[in-house]
């Protein structure tokens, strides 16, 4: 009777076994492929040299140089500037805003519904759909308006130099606030009434409560927001490919932009143009990594516990 | 028994909700909060209207009811004379596709054309990534090897490892295996495990009680029975949600077609290219803006009918390994 268990206990986990590996195959093999052999071949490129008339290579490490320079260059320094602006801007704005209004949902405060429905519309609405409506709005409607109101003669804020990246970061935290309030209100909606309720005998209410309480309970999602925006630091587009195409003004690129425009350039140019953006793209790797994993570090150190 | 159906979260009652709000909920500082909330409702609102009295006025460059009706007569107003240009717009609102074979002249992709592109390759960009997502998190969850482990482990280095630049590198493989300017090639390309919502998937499966599968295990159920009969209903819900999210992104997004398809664009790709070039009878405002409110009426549609889904609760958890 026991042999004839264990032998189906065996059977069942080879069964088991089997199923396991039939059942992860394909993501395992779309992993290996589309994420290590990617990421393997950017580095092999990084070092090709490739002439696009003999279709052949040789190995070089002068896209590292160059790339190197270039990243130098006032062009690219301005858009390490930018991307960093961008990142700054958007976590001392979209954070505390995000959270405070948040709050104000998770309490349930008059007309909480409604606005949770609305917050979520430009989450589910085409960045493309909501910029080109901004974009003709800024750049039509709003100058006819301050001259015909405020007797204002103005150009379109988004063909000002001067004024161009503050509208397109304004634009940035307008369409995030929505989504960062309802990450937040969710997680805040996940808590024990029963912890608000004690906090609330105890005398914890209002800002106290908020602060106590509330804020390091949804303080996970808060850091995922950190960390995911420093891990994006070169590569977030701040929107600058729906609002200009590939002709955003110099002032405004980020690195996200660059990288991808030139991307769709070099597919169109042959593969030649590869190297020195795969080159680039290590260099700025070199530099986020470390960032970000320094930013989790600090994030786990100087955090909140749950607890 | 009957168990529920997983969903993300806890969507708390009603009277949860109102036990969370104070007594005194009339503070100055909430008055203000109101004030915002409503201003930016306010403000959200007005765009869209700007956008849809717009695709009403007069988009016919160069004649006299566009000087009088737009340019420069009338640029933010109510329309005084209602034109109908989405027919205009349906017609004409066509993109330059490459030829899917390279060689020859670019094809002309007119509007229906997108549309079912954009379904094709948003459908089955979502369904892939989502079942891939979900069954690689069950065999993580349910099957405790050490191979599992580290798959969670990875998704987790992957979120918070940022590869800056592979663009490149992912093109140049999806040209080399032929996936490149094909629809069924991006499903393949997005039929991957990282992400958010795998993590989703694996606390629901972790937290599902195992009594279901032994009692279907006793009863004589297979794996694969298990799985589809006992466990997919279990979590239907979730998979539906995650499949809406993922579809509506797919919708949405204009720049993968863009660097992918170039001979299969998406009405969000087409989009991009009408309001970024000067397609004849298509470049002024109004048309534009038309072309973009019938972009937005088929997402607009799903979200007014699914909004209780999309809008019951996604948390997002925290990174720790």
């Amino acid at each position: 009777m026991a042999i004839r268990k264990k032998r189906k206990g065996l059977q069942n986990n080879r069964n088991d076994l089997i199923f396991y590996c039939i059942i992860m195959a394909w993501p395992v093999l779309q992993f290996a492929v589309f994420y290590i052999g990617v990421n393997f071949n950017s580095i092999l490129i990084a070092f090709q040299d490739i002439d696009i008339v003999t279709n052949s290579y040789s190995w070089t490490a002068k896209h590292f140089v160059n790339g190197f320079e270039k990243m130098l260059s006032p062009t690219q320094l301005t858009m390490a500037k930018n991307s960093i602006l961008a990142y700054l801007i958007t976590i001392c704005t979209s954070i505390p805003l995000g959270l405070l209004f948040s709050y104000y949902i998770y309490k349930a405060m008059p007309g909480a519904g409604i606005f949770r429905v609305i917050l979520f519309m430009p989450s589910i609405v085409s960045s493309i759909i909501m910029v080109s409506m901004f974009r003709f709005f800024t750049t039509d409607a709003f100058p006819a308006m301050m001259r015909d109101f405020f007797d204002i003669t103005m150009k379109a804020p988004l063909d000002d130099k001067s004024t161009r990246f503050g509208t397109v970061m304004f634009y940035n935290i307008w369409v995030g606030f929505g989504t960062a309030v309802l990450m937040y209100s969710n997680k805040m909606s996940t808590i024990d009434p029963a912890i608000s309720e004690a906090a609330s005998i105890e005398g914890a209410k209002g800002f106290s409560e908020f602060w106590y309480i509330t804020l390091p309970l949804v303080f996970p999602t808060l850091s995922i927001f950190l960390i995911t925006g420093m891990a994006g630091l070169f590569t977030n587009q701040i929107n600058l490919f729906s609002f200009y195409g590939v002709s955003a003004p110099e002032s405004v690129q980020t690195f996200g932009y660059w990288l991808f425009r030139e991307a769709k350039r070099a597919t169109k140019d042959g593969l030649a143009g590869y190297s020195e953006l795969s080159a680039i793209g290590l260099l700025l790797t070199f530099i986020a990594v470390p960032l970000t994993l320094g930013m989790r570090m600090l994030i786990e150190k100087l955090g909140p516990s749950e607890d | 028994m009957k168990m529920k159906s997983g969903t993300i979260g806890q969507v708390p009652t009603i009277n949860q909700k109102k036990s969370r709000g104070s007594k005194s909920r009339f503070t100055l500082l909430t008055v203000l909060m109101l004030v915002v909330l409503i201003v930016y409702s306010l403000s959200l609102f007005a765009l869209f209207f700007y956008g849809f009295i717009t695709a009403f006025k007069c988009g016919k460059v160069g004649t006299l009811e566009y000087r009088l009706e737009y340019y420069p007569g009338n640029l933010y107003g109510l329309p005084k004379t209602w034109y109908w240009n989405f027919g205009f717009v349906f017609k004409n609102f066509v993109v330059e596709g490459t030829d899917p074979m390279g060689v020859g002249a670019p094809v002309k992709v007119g509007m229906v054309q997108m549309f079912g592109n954009s379904i094709l390759y948003s459908l089955g960009c979502s369904f892939c990534n989502t079942f891939v997502m979900c069954l690689t998190a069950y065999g993580c969850a349910r099957f405790p090897y050490k191979f599992s482990k580290i798959i969670h482990t990875t998704v987790i280095i992957v979120m918070i490892v940022p590869i800056v630049g592979n663009a490149p590198a992912e093109l140049e493989m999806a040209i080399r295996f032929g996936l490149y300017n094909q629809i069924w090639g991006m499903w393949i390309m997005r039929a991957n495990f990282l992400g958010m919502y795998f993590l989703v998937f694996y606390d629901i499966f972790k937290s599902l009680p195992t009594a279901y599968t032994e009692a279907a295990k006793i009863d004589g159920a297979g794996n694969w029975a298990i799985l589809f009969r006992v466990i997919f209903p279990l979590i239907a819900n979730t998979f539906l949600t995650v499949l809406l999210i993922t579809f509506i992104t797919s919708w949405n997004d204009y720049q993968i077609p863009f660097l992918y398809l170039p001979s299969y664009p998406t009405v969000a790709y087409g989009l991009f290219t009408v309001v970024n070039s000067k397609i004849k009878g298509m470049e002024t405002t109004p048309m534009r803006l038309a072309a973009a409110i019938i972009m937005l009426i088929p997402i607009l549609i799903v979200f007014l009918c699914t909004q209780k889904r999309l809008l019951g609760n996604l948390t997002v958890g925290g990174v720790k390994g």
